[in-house]
């Protein structure tokens, strides 16, 4: 059921303009038909994108910015409805087209890139017939013209050895190269309008900056027009010529580039751009998090959606939906704020008035005793082996790494995926039985062969903080009983009353109450689960707390909220953090010291400030060039420093972990020592 | 892939002898012997027992069986045809029932495909919710009560189909007419229970990003799902088929003995009931040999289906 109307912007006067945009979409609202009712996933959405012009849309999980992107392309799910609106593609409205009809738009006028490359392509088709299929069957190119234009884009994508790798399937690729083969595929067709849903966010940031560039010289050379969805700001000030924000299935606020980050005139942007943490962030400092949750979009509230997280929301906000107002030519914003009545708040307010409200002495440092070592690892070794004989593959996972953490300090460990960080974290609560090495904490040595009994009462006191709150929480446990479970097992309680009474506590504490306690995990969101995750961790009292990626998950607004969370407990009770995670500013933010790791070695540990100001590992230089800040003036000149592996090929030269000033260890050669001491003088 | 075959086949030779020696000592466990009958002479009784080693302890004994079975010698019925070779016996049997299994597989497999991607594709219409009623009727009832509701009323009554299996040698026409209904009350099961895993499998892969990416460059949906969305959910499909081969061999000892059809299910159950251990024995063996043969062939064919168990890669 498809009931479209032209809304008439079109029809008059405006025809002349119509091929100056390669693509219009006007008032579009869509809605999803689910069990438990009609969820308005967009609530009228407009947006016009130039010839070469790239519009990123931006916005939390649940906004509707995938569903605006599906509209376009015709590939909603069937549960799907297009409730009103139109898409205008050189003159025609391609919501009136049939499914077989927009099969000759897709791919050939409208290109499409996913988020996920590890599960985008046919695993059982080699690449090569995955990019010329669609030249094949469309275009009837014969073979070897195919194959020829497909060698071409594999070669535009940066891919080498194409006549090899066109031979290959996708299991063969990292995901850095699928996605560029996602990429190729569809260019193949030569699209005018580029999609990229998330295209980076499954992918690892020096891998992200490669493929942000590979887009951006793409589009260049093509003159495409590129819609960008993403829900990180820092690659929106890479990528993005304008910007759209979307809050519960309506653009909040629409501008240029420089409009959105300089002058934010919305209030959930500036909030937005507020609770991002990024390498300058305050580290002294409480984040600012945005209260509460986005809305059920079952339910769309009245008024502006946002009005119920907004502190400074004004009476009106709550009863009636926010007009578009005009800042400048290419800047509108839909909010009260902008009404003449209505008080002036700037971005600074947000932080400010927040800055006012929290603890005089918030400080995290102050809490840390350098005397006591909480843990100490000593050439830590985890190795995987799989086959035997002459097919051995031994895995170093983690290879000789030492380090010590000492009460109350947050030590974060960072790398890309696969470097071993999370290898690190399980074997030292002794998931894994590790290869070599010694893990001490309270006097005893982790690492060595235990019997269960003695294992579980030697780690008892760490506890872990899982990535995935969805899925690290049993769906048919309630809450009370995925708390209760380290209690019982720990024997901490003597009955069931004093259970209750440490569960209503603890839940307390994470800002939960105790009706939460009898219901399922999947009653909860996101957020609320990774608290139910951190309530867990902590109900056993532990010492030391290994989270591992916990808020990698987690959307922007949600993620300072769980970060405040843990910081604040862990002040509270004076907890010890081993802090895992790829986000470097996240990192930077929340660790006093950070371990960098890189295939399985550390290769350099500082003070947070200290390794920010002064990297000296070629690795950590490469990994920091590769964030992108939420800011479009330094984006537009940040350049990647590649990091090429080959330099700390030592062979059998003698390589240590040095300290090369008081607390910056470096893993370097004797030469190298010399150069790095240098560059400090 | 040669080093792979060898290797299985080596396991699977490994397997048989297993199995074949667990089937020996359970079938002597047994109570009861033909030996035991009370018409048997006394001397003839020893005779027997000496000529077969049966007074022996069991180990010795089975270290007869062992080197006559690695010599391809099943020995002689005892109790059914006495005399006969069991080589023999098996010879006539064999045959009918293998017809009968291969037939049925020819008519699940390419049925099972179309209904679950039919259904699959038509997900939660008309068309899907009738089909899943009767793939939940078909799986429930049992196949020997399809066997004789169809002698009674289409073979009986109607007089469409002979009552009994056709005893003609030749796979004539006529034989093939009388065979039809077996094959049928074989298949329903089987053909329910395949549908509903297609479909399940393909509705899967139909939401799977793959799936938007064919879609997104331009593949109409008929194209998106016959060239990506299909061949990806027959890869767990090659594992169900080992268990349906096995459950057809299964319900055709029911079914045959409904059709009387003279096939190895019968043979079985008359030898277990005449104590006759040769023929049990060879029989089990038989079995066994086509389940692994199956799973021989299952696992072979993963390689061709599934680059990435070819390759030895991982996802």
């Amino acid at each position: 059921m498809r009931l479209t109307q032209h809304s008439g912007v079109l029809n008059n006067g405006e025809v002349d303009e119509m091929s100056e945009y390669a693509i219009e979409v006007n008032n579009i609202y869509v809605t999803f038909n689910t069990y438990s009712g009609k969820v308005h996933a967009v609530r009228g959405i407009s947006f016009k994108v130039r010839q070469g012009e790239t519009l990123a849309i931006v916005g939390e999980s649940g906004s509707g910015k995938s569903v605006t992107a599906k509209t376009i392309m015709g590939i909603l799910s069937k549960n799907a409805n297009i409730e009103q609106g139109s898409v205008m593609y050189q003159g025609r409205d391609l919501l009136t087209y049939s499914d077989d009809q927009m099969s000759a738009i897709r791919g050939s006028e409208i290109g499409m890139i996913f988020q996920d490359p590890m599960s985008s392509l046919n695993p059982v088709m080699k690449i090569g017939k995955q990019i010329t299929e669609a030249l094949r069957l469309k275009q009837k190119m014969s073979k070897t013209a195919a194959k020829d234009k497909a060698l071409q884009l594999m070669k535009d994508v940066g891919i080498d050895q194409v006549e090899k790798r066109y031979n290959q399937y996708p299991f063969q690729f990292s995901g850095g190269m699928r996605q560029r083969i996602v990429i190729a595929v569809t260019l193949a067709c030569n699209p005018r309008v580029l999609i990229c849903d998330e295209p980076t966010t499954a992918l690892d940031v020096t891998v992200q900056s490669k493929i942000l560039e590979l887009i951006k010289e793409l589009q260049r050379k093509r003159n495409m027009a590129v819609i960008y969805i993403t829900h990180d700001l820092g690659v929106v000030a890479n990528v993005a010529d304008t910007v759209a924000v979307l809050y519960a299935g309506r653009i909040v606020e629409r501008g240029s580039v420089e409009d959105i980050f300089y002058n934010p005139k919305s209030p959930y942007a500036m909030a937005l751009l507020a609770s991002m943490p990024d390498l300058e962030t305050d580290t002294q400092r409480e984040l600012y998090a945005i209260p509460g949750t986005p809305p059920n979009m079952l339910f769309p509230p009245q008024g502006d959606a946002f009005a119920s997280r907004n502190q400074f929301a004004l009476n009106i906000d709550f009863a009636e939906q926010p007009p578009e107002f005009n800042v400048s030519k290419s800047h509108v914003v839909s909010t009260w704020l902008m009404h003449p009545d209505a008080p002036e708040v700037v971005p600074s307010d947000f932080v400010n008035r927040h800055v006012a409200s929290q603890d005089a002495n918030y400080s995290k440092s102050a809490h840390i005793d350098y005397q006591e070592k909480v843990l100490q690892v000593k050439s830590l070794k985890q190795y995987f082996t799989s086959g035997i004989g002459k097919n051995r593959l031994t895995v170093k996972a983690v290879d000789d790494i030492s380090f010590d953490i000492f009460r109350g300090e947050t030590f974060g460990l960072v790398g890309e995926s696969g470097c071993g960080k999370t290898t690190t974290g399980r074997a030292i609560i002794r998931l894994y039985e590790p290869t070599a090495g010694t893990v001490i904490f309270n006097g005893r040595n982790l690492a060595l062969k235990m019997k269960d009994r003695e294992r579980r009462e030697a780690t008892r006191g760490i506890e872990m903080i899982f990535q995935d709150p969805i899925t690290s929480l049993n769906p048919r446990m309630t809450v009370k009983e995925i708390i209760g479970e380290g209690l019982r097992i720990n024997k901490l309680c003597q009955s069931e009353d004093e259970m209750m009474e440490m569960i209503y506590s603890i839940l307390d504490v994470v800002g939960l109450t105790k009706e939460h306690a009898t219901r399922y995990p999947h009653e909860f969101s996101g957020g609320q689960r990774q608290r139910i995750g951190v309530a867990r961790a902590l109900v056993t009292n532990p010492e030391l707390i290994i989270a591992d990626e916990p808020v990698s998950a987690l959307d922007v607004s949600v993620q300072a909220q769980v970060l405040n969370l843990m910081n604040s407990i862990k002040k509270k009770l004076g907890l010890t953090i081993l802090f895992i995670a790829h986000d470097l500013s996240v990192v930077k933010y929340f660790s006093d010291r950070i371990g960098v790791m890189y295939y399985g070695k550390l290769v350099e540990v500082a003070e947070a400030e200290e390794l920010y100001r002064n990297p000296l590992h070629p690795y950590t230089i490469s990994l920091l060039s590769a964030i992108p800040h939420p800011n479009p003036k330094y984006e537009k000149t940040r350049k990647l420093i590649k990091y090429d592996p080959k330099m700390h090929d030592y062979g059998d030269k003698n390589v240590s972990f040095t300290e090369i000033k008081p607390g910056h260890f470096i893993r370097c050669s004797n030469e190298e020592l010399h150069q790095y001491l240098a560059k400090i003088k | 892939m040669i080093r792979y075959t060898v290797q299985r086949l080596i396991l699977i030779a490994l397997t048989l002898f297993l199995i074949v020696s667990i089937a020996f000592i359970t079938v002597r466990m047994m109570p009861g012997s033909f030996l035991k009958s009370r018409n048997l002479p006394e001397d003839v009784r020893l005779i027997i027992e000496n000529k077969y080693h049966l007074h022996e302890p069991l180990i010795v004994q089975y270290k007869y069986f062992v080197s006559d079975f690695l010599r391809g010698n099943f020995g002689v019925s005892l109790g059914l045809q006495p005399k006969v070779p069991v080589f023999d016996i098996l010879k006539q049997k064999i045959p009918i029932t293998l017809q009968l299994n291969l037939f049925a597989l020819i008519l699940i497999i390419p049925l099972a495909t179309i209904f679950g991607i039919t259904t699959a594709l038509k997900k939660n219409q008309l068309y899907d919710h009738i089909a899943n009623v009767l793939v939940i009727i078909a799986i429930s009832v049992p196949s020997f009560v399809f066997a004789s509701l169809m002698q009674f009323n289409l073979a009986y009554r109607a007089g469409w189909f002979p009552i009994l299996l056709s005893t003609e040698k030749a796979l004539t026409w006529s034989k093939f007419h009388s065979m039809i209904l077996p094959i049928i009350a074989l298949s329903v099961g089987a053909i329910a229970g395949l549908t509903r895993y297609v479909r399940a499998e393909l509705a899967e892969n139909l939401n799977s990003e793959f799936m938007l990416l064919a879609k997104a460059k331009g593949l109409k949906q008929i194209q998106a799902v016959f060239r990506h969305a299909i061949r990806n959910s027959f890869i767990p499909l090659a594992n169900m088929i080992i268990p349906l081969f096995m459950g057809i061999l299964g319900g055709s000892l029911i079914i045959e003995q409904i059709f009387g059809i003279p096939g190895t299910g019968p043979l079985m159950i008359s030898a277990i009931n005449a104590n006759d251990d040769p023929v049990t024995i060879a029989v089990l063996f038989f079995y066994s040999i086509i389940g692994l043969t199956s799973i021989l062939l299952i696992d072979l064919s993963y390689g061709v289906i599934d680059p990435r168990i070819r390759m030895g890669g991982k996802r």
